[in-house]
């Protein structure tokens, strides 16, 4: 060690020595600026390779000999990925990283990412003083990255991109955690009662969110779970995104069912579809509507009816009758070829498109007494009101294909019920052409129906030209299905549909009943009737 | 190697403060060439009006480009570097170092970063010079050749392994049917050692013709044609008494 003395200056020259035979290899540990870690502190340190991506690369779960094994597997693996080139990177232990716990179980834990690049165009070397005054330097291995890992739970990537989402909303940061915690709470504790503490902790967690509008959501979700399937609620109700998703689609139920009640409960335009202009060609555009629309409120239905089994049953379908029973008037009184439109109301799922109402009567009446379950939505009326506007002035006389094989297959049926249930004009006859020509020309002109027909030991026909009719065989099938008051049965049979006055219908329903002579039964104080078969 | 060692924290402890120093490629190459004992050059830490200033000034006999000894006069390594001082910053650094016998420890953390830059001078460019043309040539080259190589392939009527097979398979003669016990005996020591065979090796085990092998095959085992392994032959679940790997383990250790 030399100094050379100056004014301005002191030197002082040191010797540099790069040692040769080293067994050790220096690294760099580097830790990121704001994590402020200070290594004095530590009181106690461990380090070790992170071998986790060990299994990627090494994954043969195959048994080697014996059972389950191959012969020449190995082999074969090998030479197939040569084939396709597959080059599989090996997996080299100095380059996984390392992973640091300091000061034990309860200290910090800092995961080492090997940065690459280091050694290519320039060496690293640490100097360091030695205790005469000389430098030694070592060359640098390997540098590696130390970041603090995170003790505390973090959200998933659904789950942060959900609440993304609802940044704008949500005010009350701390809760997101809080709920995602309990939540798995809940999933370690019981599957069953998921559903409902999901619900509960949603409504609370909807309580929580200052501003959140879940509440509605919410409210909405339970109005529906009766309705809807209930795996839904129960399968993960805790993801919100498929609560979201739930909403959405019970929201557009809601709407759907309570535009269809809506439309439904409003009575028929009737006149409604008169000066409309119609193209010939839109038969395909409303057939495209129908089953889209058949098919959601199908699903509506259909957990509906399983759901609430007889009863719903007994009433749509009585309803569904009604609607018939509607439509069918409707066309005799407007003269439309709207026995289309009652026609694809029928027969959603078959086609949409036939034409004969005599046809949809038979079938209609025997589709609902034969397939109870199908419940071809009734209270469809949107599906109406856009097929009527279509439909009317389409073409009267086209028997079409699809109606000829629906009443081909449903003939055997037909025929049976067509004794009581033949509420038609027109001569009975078995070809379905006839048919359909006589119901052309009945429903052109409004006829009076029925007399002529062959009419069953029901016998009591009433003078109507409508296909409704308050018959003792309608009456009798009423109450067979379900115990009802005198007012339910005059709401079935409403005068608009039967042609009858209010007096007259009072009349001929009280003639039936005492035919019929029915059981009474008194329900909520209200005397009721029902008739056992 | 280790798994979880226990880092030897004397180097922090004694808070040993050690220069994080990026040397050029040449200097480092020029380093490993150095004797035994290490020593490669000279530091000069000076205060020169209040900077302090490092220079580095590497031994003469380091300085030749060539091998050692080898007076190469065309180019020298350039002999001064100044260091350029910068200081860590807020980032923290520490040294560990790994070795087989000692484990892990820590040496110490970077006080000072610093960069060896040579002088720039004539000598310096036309080393550079070098380096830049040395780097730029291509990996793969295209040479054009003048003529034809021929002593790779030749026309031969027949390639020499083509005629060892052909030899190999006629020495060995057409496979003959073995007793129907002993083809069994057979087939059933080697579905000890594997579940699944092809009908190909079943053949090259057993040295007995298809259709032969086939019968006793169908005989007692069952073919399978789709799953996981596909196309292979196994035992009838009769035949077979295959146990888990660690049921034998166990009845090993009992």
């Amino acid at each position: 060690m030399t100094s050379l003395g100056s004014s301005s200056s002191s030197t002082t020259e040191y010797i540099v020595r790069v040692p040769k035979n080293t067994s050790k290899k220096y690294n760099i540990m580097a830790f990121n600026a704001g994590d402020r870690v200070s290594c004095s502190t530590w009181t106690q340190a461990r380090m070790e390779r992170d071998m986790s991506a060990r299994r990627i690369y090494g994954e043969e779960e195959t048994p080697e000999g014996a059972a389950g094994s191959e012969f020449g597997k190995k082999q074969r693996e090998e030479a197939r990925r040569k084939k396709f080139g597959i080059v599989t990177r090996e997996f080299k232990a100095e380059d996984q990283p390392w992973i640091l716990k300091v000061n034990g179980k309860a200290g910090k834990r800092f995961k080492g990412l090997k940065k690459g690049g280091v050694t290519e165009n320039a060496s690293y070397y640490i100097f360091t003083q030695c205790p005469d005054g000389a430098f030694e330097a070592f060359p640098v291995h390997g540098w590696y990255n130390f970041t603090p890992q995170a003790k505390h739970r973090t959200l998933t990537a659904e789950e942060a991109e959900e609440e993304w989402g609802r940044r704008n909303k949500v005010v009350n940061h701390f809760s997101i955690m809080l709920q995602r915690r309990l939540r798995e709470q809940e999933r370690g504790e019981d599957e069953e009662d998921e559903g409902e503490k999901s619900g509960k902790k949603k409504k609370k967690g909807g309580g929580a969110r200052g501003g959140d509008l879940r509440i509605h959501d919410l409210e909405d979700e339970l109005e529906m779970s009766s309705d809807d399937s209930d795996s839904s609620m129960g399968e993960d109700g805790e993801s919100k995104t498929k609560a979201k998703k739930d909403t959405g689609k019970g929201k557009a139920k809601k709407k759907k069912r309570k535009s269809n009640e809506s439309e439904a409960l409003e009575d028929s335009d009737d006149g409604d579809y008169e000066g409309l202009e119609v193209d010939y060609m839109s038969d395909e555009s409303s057939s495209d509507e129908e089953p889209e629309k058949g098919k959601p409120s199908k699903g509506e239905d259909l957990p509906k009816g399983i759901d609430e089994a007889s009863e719903s049953e007994e009433e749509s379908e009585e309803e569904k009758q009604n609607d018939e029973e509607a439509k069918e008037e409707e066309e005799e009184e407007e003269g439309k070829k709207t026995p289309v439109q009652m026609e694809k109301k029928k027969k959603k799922d078959s086609s949409g498109e036939s034409d004969s109402s005599d046809d949809s009567d038979i079938e209609g009446e025997t589709a609902s007494a034969l397939f109870m379950k199908k419940r071809t939505p009734p209270k469809r009326g949107g599906g109406r009101g856009s097929a009527g506007s279509s439909r009317t002035g389409s073409r009267p006389g086209t028997p079409s294909i699809d109606s000829a094989s629906t009443s081909n297959t449903l003939r055997a049926a037909a025929s049976k019920l067509e004794q009581g249930k033949r509420q038609t004009q027109g001569p009975a006859t078995d070809s379905p052409a006839a048919k359909r020509l006589k119901m052309e020309t009945s429903s052109q002109s409004p006829v009076p129906s029925g007399k002529s027909t062959p009419q069953p030991p029901s016998g009591k026909s009433t003078p109507s030209s409508s296909d409704v009719q308050l018959t003792e065989e309608a009456v009798r099938r009423y109450l067979i299905r379900k115990p009802m008051t005198t007012k339910d049965l005059l709401k079935k049979f409403q005068t608009k549909r039967t042609g009858l006055s209010s007096e007259q219908t009072v009349n001929v329903l009280a003639q039936i009943l005492k035919r019929l002579n029915p059981e009474r039964k008194n329900v909520n104080d209200k005397m009721h009737f029902y008739l056992t078969e | 190697m280790s798994d979880k060692t226990e880092v030897n924290l004397s180097g922090v402890k004694e808070s040993k403060g050690v220069w994080l120093v990026k040397v050029p490629k040449y200097l480092s190459q020029q380093w490993d060439k150095a004797t035994e004992k290490g020593e490669v050059g000279k530091i000069t830490i000076g205060k020169k009006q209040g900077k302090t200033e490092v220079r580095f000034s590497l031994n003469a006999e380091l300085c030749a480009l060539g091998a050692v000894g080898e007076k190469d006069g065309s180019l020298q390594v350039p002999r001064d570097h100044p260091f350029t001082m910068h200081t860590v910053g807020g980032q923290t650094m520490a040294v560990f170092s790994q070795s087989d016998t000692d484990g892990i420890s820590l040496e110490g953390t970077v006080v000072h970063r610093a960069e060896c830059r040579p002088v720039v001078n004539d000598n310096y460019m036309k080393l550079k010079k070098l380096q830049i043309k040395e780097s730029a040539k291509p990996q793969r080259l295209s040479q054009q050749l003048e003529r034809a190589v021929t002593t790779v392939f030749k026309p031969v009527a027949n390639h020499d392994f083509n005629v060892d097979y052909e030899k190999k398979k006629k020495s060995e003669g057409k496979m003959v049917r073995a007793e129907r016990q002993v083809v069994l005996d057979m087939l059933f020591s080697a579905f000890e050692k594997h579940q699944y065979y092809n009908i190909k090796d079943l053949v090259d085990i057993t040295r007995q013709p298809v259709t032969y092998l086939k019968e006793i095959m169908r005989e007692i085992g069952t073919y399978n044609s789709k799953g996981a392994h596909k196309s292979t032959w196994e035992l009838k679940p009769e035949y077979r008494h295959y146990q888990s790997a660690e049921e034998e383990e166990e009845m090993e250790t009992t």
